[in-house]
């Protein structure tokens, strides 16, 4: 028996459908058939005919065909003033086939930050939304009761965009019917429970705290430059991007891209801090310890890492 | 019997979604309208914000060319801050847009384009059965070695910009990153290996080979010359595109532009081909080769939903005044109308080789006018000119004494432009800082030039104007349509728009 996938996309950019393509051992031609599984539809790679589309829809809602399936990707825009005419197919809003699909859907899957908390434009005239979050808040557009077929919430995989093995990985395990441990914000513990700062090669710099105050120095971006490594989850570090690298580890700081109110209004690339001490701490940590640590750390902070000589 | 009507048909494989209302006449198109179905506002958001937050937030705009944003952006801060790009910045900047270009170059022909061969209009073509054979998405024989190879190739933007899509490494002054020799040699690694599949695969020879073609014969003479080229992805892409007559259709204006690709670092080995570039800006008007001023640049909202400001202002002047389509019947979108000199423009691969003078491209150029055909070629056979180019910069980045970054002054107040060419052509951003502050931000992409609507004159836009007068072969399966609009490379998440009732308001967001 073959697991059938719906992919449709709202307010969003296709990232997530690009950062996908990047999957690797199992690449995506080949997770699909270790895991039989069937694309009924993908907006940037089926090749049906408009009409065989438009059918395909109808015997979705009318339980002709089984959704195994569902990723959205994209935010759920509701505006101009609720009306969801910002995004529309065949001059119908999108939400309301996204809504149907998800009434018919055994999993539904919100890839990336728009659709996983709404991502862009949740304070703007297009009233986007993410499938069931709207930021922080449990709610969004499915409302806080919904559940999909299986009795699972939409499962969140937030990012900006979504790495590609978290959305193999999650895939993997709800075709296999393997149990799927979520956090508070229903993304799954295995990516988001360690902070995108572990695993940075920059933590030594982090640790005795060795600061970037200007592009390229290579010091820890945490200070100054607008990191949110420490804060925020996500496997950035640890399964690393494209196989290669991460943000933070070329000097870019992390932007806080998985967290539910992605993207703040402050601007990125600036620590908010008061006297070189940081307004937002790493997760859990308290203000006291955190600065005698610090305070300590960088008078023991070896030459080597001052002078930068570590090569990251 | 004399049948006219009206179609609206949803176009997908067009990174994000696209709507064509076109009216069929007696088997030919009499009218089309593209309508992207889609807004999301990004404008809004860079209003009043921090003048670095755009490098965050522009390349969100879009998932498949965000590189290409990035680098628009960075250049009209650069431009704002006065800041001197070191010559390896410039090489890391180049280098990275180059790799997203193959990718988006590679994808876009095989994931996007090709697949319309497997549709049943072409059931009695000869190469039908070998269409689907290569072309069937997620299974065909080109499909899975382009979305093999494409990963690949873009890991160069993760070594040397931390990940792709969504990074945010070139900065005012340079890059952020600081790649050591081994970074450099895994680079080469991947781009020799790249270069490798390009030159078996796709183009069935070398790349010195391929260079030779220069002419309608050369391009026989090399099809004809060996199995290797006819069974090659370009030798059969041209075998299929010839048999169904692709250079009779999607014939649009005689009009080019580019704002010029891939500056040159002062000291280079690179040849430049002109002045400072590798492909040289230029406005090809009806034959005639025109130098590029980015004054001549306005937006004309005669048909959009926009206020209208009487003449048509440069991107710097242009303000948006939403107006409701009630209030202006005339209007149909919410895209403006962008003109060079007062022209409608295409622009893509193809322009940017008909205004380096390609040889080949002009020839077929002169010979069939703007068509799918070399539309699609030219996308195909871009990675050839750019290989070359990044083998070179490659071993030349991190030899000297150079930094990649120098410091500038805060961002306060000033205006800039970036001007680039991205994979689907010329992009621009036009930006206004007042106080440290984000005070106007516009982005005129290259979809907005090749989907703009009429202007003023009643001139159509680039695509509208190539649909029309197509003649329809199979009203079921209306493939010419699908041909048309695929070959421009639309990315209506860039350029989006939104639909009232059933009338088409078109909305181009950055």
């Amino acid at each position: 028996m073959s697991t059938t996938l719906y992919w449709i996309q709202g307010g969003g950019c296709g990232g997530d459908t690009w950062s996908f393509l990047s999957a690797e051992s199992p690449d995506l031609t080949e997770l699909f058939d270790i895991l039989s599984i069937e694309m009924l539809w993908h907006p940037s790679l089926s090749a049906l005919d408009p009409q065989s589309k438009e059918q395909l829809d109808r015997r979705i809602l009318e339980d002709e065909i089984p959704l195994d399936i569902l990723c959205v990707e994209g935010s759920i825009i509701q505006g101009p003033s609720g009306t969801g005419l910002a995004d529309t197919l065949l001059g119908r809003p999108k939400k309301d086939l996204i809504g149907a699909l998800a009434e018919k859907a055994f999993h539904v899957i919100a890839v990336g930050t728009c659709a996983s908390f709404g991502g862009f434009g949740t304070d703007q005239e297009t009233e986007a939304t993410g499938m069931q979050f709207h930021k922080h808040d449990l709610g969004g557009f499915l409302g806080k009761k919904y559940k999909s077929k299986s009795g699972f919430p939409v499962i969140n995989l937030p990012g900006c965009p979504c790495h590609s093995d978290v959305l193999a990985g999650t895939l993997s395990a709800l075709a296999n019917d393997l149990p799927l441990e979520l956090n508070e914000t229903n993304s799954p513990l295995d990516w988001y429970r360690i902070m995108v700062h572990q695993g940075c090669t920059r933590n030594e710099y982090h640790e005795y705290r060795v600061e970037e105050k200007q592009f390229g120095e290579k010091g820890c971006l945490f200070f100054y430059m607008g990191c949110q490594g420490p804060l925020v989850k996500g496997p950035c570090n640890k399964i690393l991007w494209n196989r290669r690298s991460s943000k933070t580890r070329v000097g870019v700081p992390c932007f806080g891209c998985t967290r539910p109110d992605f993207p703040p209004r402050h601007p990125f690339f600036k620590t908010r801090n008061i006297e070189g001490i940081p307004i937002e701490l790493p997760a859990g940590v308290s203000r006291a310890h955190y600065m005698a640590y610090k305070g300590m750390a960088a008078a023991a902070a070896p030459k080597r890492l001052i002078k930068r000589k570590s090569g990251i | 019997m004399h049948s006219k009507k009206i179609q609206v048909m949803p176009l997908n494989r067009s990174e994000g979604d696209l709507e064509i209302h076109f009216e069929i006449d007696d088997g030919m198109v009499s009218e089309a309208r593209s309508a992207g179905t889609m807004y999301r506002g990004f404008e809004n958001l860079l209003k009043g914000r921090s003048p670095l937050d755009g490098l965050v937030i522009t390349p969100r705009i879009c998932g498949i060319c965000c590189t290409a944003q990035l680098k628009a952006a960075v250049k009209a801060l650069d431009m704002i801050a006065g800041a001197r790009v070191p010559d390896d910045a410039i090489r890391v900047r180049n280098l990275t847009l180059m790799a997203e270009q193959l990718q988006n170059d590679l994808r876009h022909t095989f994931l996007l384009f090709t697949p319309d061969f497997t549709s049943p209009a072409y059931r009695e073509h000869s190469l039908f059965e070998e269409a689907v054979k290569r072309y069937r998405p997620l299974k065909g024989e080109a499909v899975i070695p382009t979305i093999r190879e494409t990963k690949k190739i873009i890991e160069i933007i993760a070594i040397l910009g931390g990940q792709w899509p969504h990074s945010s490494f070139m900065v005012p002054g340079g890059v952020v990153s600081v790649p050591g020799q081994n970074d450099i040699i895994q680079c080469r690694s991947l781009l020799a290996n790249f270069r490798h599949w390009y030159e078996r695969r796709i183009l069935g020879c070398t790349l010195a080979r391929w260079s030779d073609v220069k002419t309608l014969e050369d391009l026989d003479l090399w099809l004809h010359e060996k199995p290797a080229h006819q069974e090659s992805e370009l030798g059969f892409f041209i075998r299929f595109s010839r048999e169904a007559q692709l250079h009779q259709l999607g014939n649009g204006h005689p009009n080019f532009i580019s704002f010029g690709a891939y500056e040159m670092p002062v000291n280079t080995g690179l040849k430049a081909p002109s002045a400072g570039f590798l492909f040289p800006p230029g406005f090809f008007n009806n034959g005639a080769m025109n130098p590029f001023d980015q004054e001549k640049i306005t937006e004309d909202v005669t048909f959009s939903h926009f206020k209208s400001h009487g003449d048509p202002r440069h991107p710097f002047e242009e303000t948006t005044v939403i107006e409701t389509p009630h209030d202006n019947t005339e209007a149909y979108s919410w895209g403006k109308a962008p003109r060079y000199d007062g022209y409608p423009a295409e622009t893509g691969p193809l322009a940017e080789l008909v205004i380096a003078s390609n040889p080949l491209i002009k020839r077929l150029l002169d010979k069939d006018g703007p068509n799918v055909f070399i539309r699609q070629l030219a996308r195909l056979i871009r990675p050839a000119f750019l290989l070359p180019a990044m083998d070179c910069w490659l071993k030349e980045t991190g030899v000297g004494n150079e930094t990649f970054y120098q410091k500038n002054e805060q961002l306060e107040n000033g205006r800039g432009f970036g001007l680039i060419q991205a994979h689907r052509g010329a992009l621009g951003h036009w930006v206004t800082l007042e106080d440290g502050k984000i005070a106007e931000y516009q982005v005129i992409t290259p979809t907005a030039w090749n989907a703009s609507p009429r202007d003023r004159e009643g001139i159509r836009g680039p695509w509208e104007e190539a649909l029309v007068g197509t003649i329809i072969k199979n009203p079921e399966h209306p493939v010419e349509i699908q041909h048309t609009i695929r070959s421009f490379d639309p990315c209506m998440v860039c350029c989006v728009h939104t639909i009232e009732g059933n009338r088409p308001i078109a909305k181009i967001l950055c």
